[in-house]
């Protein structure tokens, strides 16, 4: 293989394709392959569960197969003078020249890499932008926590009027409707890990559409040169539908801005598991943070409140969190009491809604 | 903090529930624990080159004048025919841990001051355990029967009179003469100033000579006088920090929480059979019985703990433990039944089980509960309830009121509850006949 490119073509090839790269993982899994053919140049990136490939255009002179160590690669090309840069595999090692600089680095044998499974040619088309913000609202709300692999996982389902989004961690759940979208057939749902659908969510800017392809295990995203995919989680998805109360006879309506900046302010005071004390009354709304020998916080904020006075409180963080990703003027906050989960929605919109359960404080 | 005292600092103890456990004379009390022919001679521990200095002596040394950090040569001359040890600091730090061990059996808040002393609060261990003076004997019986060690106990409201209570319960040496101590010293809340105002000032935490000698050109030698002293004066006299600390310990006003510098680790529970059990229905109940009552501590010092391990001892000695981490922190007993029932099951137990012992770990504050979907799910009158009750029972009626239907006993035609208490099988096997330490075969930890 032998080609040569521009500096900041490769770097950000190489930086791409590179995150799919596990880390401190099987030592073949650490490269990113690199498959020339003509002018296009493929790289490769993957921990197995997640695979990212990228092409892009360079000037060839011999096609072939190489597996490079992507983090030292990376660190190469990115310390290189801008400019031309050469890049030649030969035998098990690699070779980059660009103006004075010349490197030589052992490669990785390629039989160590991972073969990606086939998926079906069809595919569906989705605007990145409306993909982008509804993925942005939901993720969030994924478990970190590899315990429970299916709530690591955001549900796509079809639902009468489109694609629904759906992310839970058993704490708090984020629920994202996109109408006028089918990727699935009726009554369909995959289960896609929140980790891939981060990175998918770095790259949906590089392009107008992505085009979705979903196969038994698998599920992939293109969005322009950029091709992602990844493993669907198996399992049932816990059943949502019947965490979100019907009726909430509290409703809190503030200014969105006004409560984040304000919780964040009082969040200074929530040190380590100190919720923050949300004081509803026909008055408004007050913040309050007590945390033992440390110190105390309180805000009020505006707002208009329906129900009875009520004081609920919650982990300031997955409260900001929901809040953040409701993305309006007017936000409103609907509670029962202080054990029942209470709703985040933006007012007068109905297809996102994040759900909290509250701290319970003794 | 000039002005009279807020009602912040003031945060005083009802009742006396802080106690300071400090050990007689450790390091030569393990010395001799480890050397039997030592017992009864004058032991000095410390350093026995031409500069070395006592560490720690008996109190048949102490007899003869010999005190710690007094140089050894001098401690010779004194007492020629005393036995001097090096010392094992690696022994000493290895008996500490077994200490702290015990203490943490009683309550999570455990402050240790040094190897050989430490702070506990029993305000909530009171509930299941007793009044703390009867915390404060099963604590010295157990000491004893667990390391062959004796302890005292100083109990107040406040650290600082807790402290100085349990030097009063020392063995104390008159007329070259050592007499036993009271063994537990009890300064009811209310008459602390009282305790402390005959006493001199140096007794007092954060005096020492250099501040000793400042008072005493004050004309202040007793602890009553420093407390009449106005607080602008001492502060002029010793300075803002001491002169605050001072005038508010010496007017009994000491509120500092016992806080334990390695957060509450875990809570457990063990029993050495009498004999070996093999029945699983009887080991079974001894789970419930341990379950219930690690739940019930838990819930009475405030915790819920993630992670549940159980501890095996086979009659060979040899000793399994295993543990799994939950989800979400429990103080439920059927829950932590549950767990350590499943993690029982997977162990060989048909040689016999001589020790069976459950324990929660992973410790965090229930006062901050952060619910999850899962919650809702649970029956409204479920398992947390249950528990509810069943603590309200036991706090109004006393513990063997109530409990699971397993421990049930028929004796002699009336049923009784066996649970498990403190003081009862806890400190070794009622019917063993070898006594209670024959946890450790051919030695000691």
């Amino acid at each position: 293989m032998k080609f040569r490119c521009e500096r900041d073509v490769l770097v950000e090839a190489l930086g791409i394709s590179g995150r799919a790269v596990s880390r401190g993982g099987l030592p073949g899994l650490s490269g990113v392959r690199a498959e020339l053919a003509g002018d296009q140049l493929s790289l490769t990136g993957s921990d197995l569960d997640l695979t990212i490939t990228i092409d892009v255009t360079v000037a060839g002179e011999r096609d072939g197969v190489a597996v490079v160590p992507a983090r030292l690669a990376s660190d190469i090309v990115r310390a290189l003078e801008p400019g031309a840069v050469s890049i030649s595999a030969e035998a098990d090692e690699l070779s980059i020249s660009a103006g004075r600089s010349n490197f030589s680095i052992r490669l990785i044998a390629a039989d160590d890499f991972p073969q990606i499974a086939g998926l079906p040619e069809e595919s569906v088309s989705l605007s990145c932008n409306q993909l982008a913000e509804a993925l942005r609202q939901v993720i969030p709300a994924a478990s970190g926590d590899d315990s429970r692999p299916i709530l690591t996982g955001v549900l796509l389902a079809a639902e009468a009027d489109g694609l629904r989004l759906v992310a839970t961690d058993s704490y708090r759940l984020s629920m994202r409707d996109v109408a006028g979208v089918s990727v699935l057939a009726e009554g369909q749902s995959v289960l896609i890990p929140s980790r891939a659908l981060n990175e998918l969510n770095r790259i949906l800017g590089q392009a107008d559409k992505v085009e979705l392809r979903l196969g038994e295990r698998e599920a992939s995203f293109e969005v322009g040169s950029v091709k992602l995919v990844t493993r669907l989680i198996e399992g049932e998805f816990p059943n949502y539908r019947g965490l979100i109360p019907d009726t909430h006879p509290n409703v809190l309506t503030v200014s969105r801005d006004e409560l984040l900046d304000a919780l964040r302010r009082v969040k200074l005071l929530a040190r380590e598991t100190t919720p923050v004390r949300l004081e509803m009354s026909e008055e408004g709304l007050e913040l309050v943070a007590v945390t033992q020998d440390v110190g105390t916080a309180r805000e009020q904020v505006e707002g208009s409140y329906v129900g009875s006075p009520l004081t609920v409180a919650f982990n300031p963080q997955y409260l900001l969190e929901g809040i953040e990703v409701a993305k309006a003027e007017q936000i409103t906050l609907s509670t029962i009491d202080e054990l029942k989960p209470a709703l985040v929605r933006i007012a007068g919109v109905e297809e996102f809604l994040y759900l909290l359960m509250p701290v319970r404080v003794s | 903090m000039t002005g009279p005292p807020s009602a912040e600092s003031t945060k005083l103890r009802k009742s006396a529930t802080i106690m300071h456990v400090d050990m007689d004379a450790f390091f030569v009390s393990v010395e001799m624990r480890e050397n039997p022919s030592l017992v009864g001679k004058p032991v000095v521990v410390g350093g026995t080159g031409a500069r070395g200095v006592v560490a720690a002596a008996n109190y048949e040394a102490r007899v003869f004048g010999i005190h710690s950090a007094m140089p050894s040569a001098v401690a010779k001359r004194a007492c020629p025919h005393a036995v001097f040890v090096a010392g094992n600091h690696k022994l000493y730090s290895q008996v500490s841990q077994g200490l702290m061990d015990i203490f943490e059996r009683v309550t999570p808040l455990v402050e240790p001051l040094s190897l050989d002393e430490a702070f506990l609060d029993v305000a909530g261990a009171e509930r299941l355990l007793g009044p703390a003076p009867e915390i404060a004997r099963q604590v010295r019986q157990t000491v004893w029967d667990e390391q062959r060690l004796h302890c005292s106990v100083g109990i107040a409201g406040s650290k600082l009179v807790a402290k100085l209570a349990s030097q009063d319960a020392k063995p104390r040496i008159v007329e070259r003469q050592v007499l036993r101590g009271l063994g537990v010293k009890v300064v009811p809340v209310g008459t602390e100033t009282e305790y402390l105002w005959p006493l001199p000032v140096r007794a007092m935490w954060g005096v020492g000579p250099k501040t000793e000698e400042r008072l005493t050109q004050f004309g202040i030698r007793t602890v009553g006088e420093l407390a009449e002293v106005p607080l602008d004066v001492l502060i002029g006299a010793v300075g803002r920090a001491s002169g605050v600390h001072l005038h508010a310990v010496a007017n009994g006003r000491d509120d500092r929480p016992v806080e334990p510098n390695r957060p509450a680790k875990s809570i457990s529970n063990e029993e050495t059979f009498g004999t070996d059990l093999t029945d699983p229905v009887q080991l079974h109940t001894e789970l419930v019985r341990l379950a219930d009552s690690v739940a019930g501590r838990l819930r009475s010092s405030g915790f819920r703990g993630r992670t549940i391990s159980i501890k095996v001892r086979y009659p060979s000695f040899k000793t399994l433990t295993r543990s799994v981490t939950l989800k979400r922190p429990t103080d439920s007993g059927n829950k932590i039944l549950h767990v350590a029932d499943q993690l029982f099951s997977e162990l060989d137990v048909s040689q016999g089980v001589r020790l069976l012992g459950l324990g929660v770990s992973g410790l965090v504050s229930q006062s901050t509960d952060q619910l999850s979907f899962d919650d809702l799910a649970k029956e409204p009158n479920g398992a947390e309830t249950i528990d509810v009750v069943v603590d309200e029972i036991r706090s109004k009626f006393g513990s063997g009121a109530i409990g699971p239907a397993t421990l049930v006993r028929n004796d002699e035609g009336a049923s009784r509850l066996d649970r498990k208490e403190k003081g009862r099988q806890q400190w070794g096997p009622i019917e063993s006949v070898e006594g209670p330490c024959d946890d450790y075969p051919g030695g000691r930890m």
